[in-house]
């Protein structure tokens, strides 16, 4: 007679790489859409070319709306 | 527990969640925007500066097309957050399925990251805000956000000490709220004016405070969902004859 068992091995312990990687996600993502004035990219030319002035940078711009919609302060 | 798939989970769902928040912002919120940038444009003009109305259109498809993206991203660093929470708690969280299990953990994460903070500092459409003040203002959100996110967290592991005593379900809650109502009334308030109509403001708080809230259901729904399929706790199948 054949018996066959199959053991599942549940592992509680999350990885630590995993951790790393989603906490870079989490800081990059947060800041650029949340946090930035302008220093992210803030080196290239802004729509308006006045140097890169916090409030006109491209990138600002571009997550502006979802910055007031989620609740972060903005200009 | 499988890295790959616990990454790819949790990176898909925030992203999900996100880019839908970020399409129903477009319907929902998007006109209060409007309306606000309306606002500002109208006081430019009246400090006699020279607005093109071509790149005034240009630029505000910028920022709106941008939204749906900036959704995408926002979802994928709160996801990021979520399922690192999650994957820390799940063992210990009430539920018959990790659907539930994840329900649950959003709205707790809701609650102390969003809910709180806005209580204190609520969202406010463009036409408020003064540019000279946003790092205080920035300084004072994080500072509360971080104050009601350590504090739940610290709390969660004494809850965890605290083993078997029931008097924990009773305490524990007690001291988060002892501690918000001690930061709330010690942090100073938005230090703006609000000059644009209140009902503008009102109805862009409560509009961008339901969607905010569907994100975060949605995140738990689908991340549940995910886990309960993928299972990346289960690490081996070892077949025994």
């Amino acid at each position: 007679m054949l018996v066959s068992n199959q053991i599942t091995k549940t592992s509680a312990g999350v990885p630590r790489v995993a951790v790393g990687i989603l906490l870079g996600v989490l800081a990059f993502g947060v800041f650029i859409v949340g946090f930035d004035q302008g220093e992210i990219l803030g080196f290239t030319v802004p729509a308006d070319g006045s140097g890169g002035e916090p409030g006109t940078n491209w990138a600002h711009e571009f997550y502006h709306d979802m910055r007031h919609a989620a609740g972060f302060p903005c200009h | 527990m499988k890295t790959i798939i616990f990454i790819a989970i949790t990176l898909l769902a925030g992203a999900i969640a996100g880019t839908i928040l970020g399409a129903i912002n477009q319907v929902a919120v998007e006109p209060y925007i409007d309306h606000a940038v309306e606002l500002e444009m109208q006081n430019t003009n009246q400090s006699n500066q020279i607005i093109n109305p071509a790149e005034f259109t240009a630029y505000r498809l910028w920022q709106r097309g941008g939204e749906m993206l900036a959704g995408t991203i926002l979802g994928l660093s709160i996801g990021s957050l979520f399922g690192i929470v999650f994957a820390y708690t799940h063992n210990s969280v009430p539920g018959s399925n990790n659907k539930k299990k994840a329900l649950i953990v959003a709205g707790i994460m809701w609650f102390v990251l969003f809910l709180i903070p806005a209580l204190k500092y609520p969202a406010n459409p463009p036409a408020v805000g003064d540019p000279e003040t946003i790092y205080y203002r920035q300084s004072l959100y994080v500072a509360f956000l971080v104050i009601s996110g350590f504090s739940a967290l610290g709390l969660a592991f004494l809850y965890r000490k605290m083993g078997a005593l029931n008097i924990k379900k009773a305490i524990i809650p007690a001291v988060y709220a002892a501690i918000i109502s001690g930061a709330y009334l010690a942090m100073p308030a938005n230090p703006d004016p609000i000059n644009a109509p209140m009902d503008l403001v009102i109805g862009f708080r409560i509009t961008s405070a339901i969607t905010i809230s569907m994100f975060w259901g949605l995140l738990g729904v689908i991340f549940g969902t995910f886990w309960d399929k993928l299972n990346p706790s289960k690490t081996a199948r070892i077949s025994v004859r």
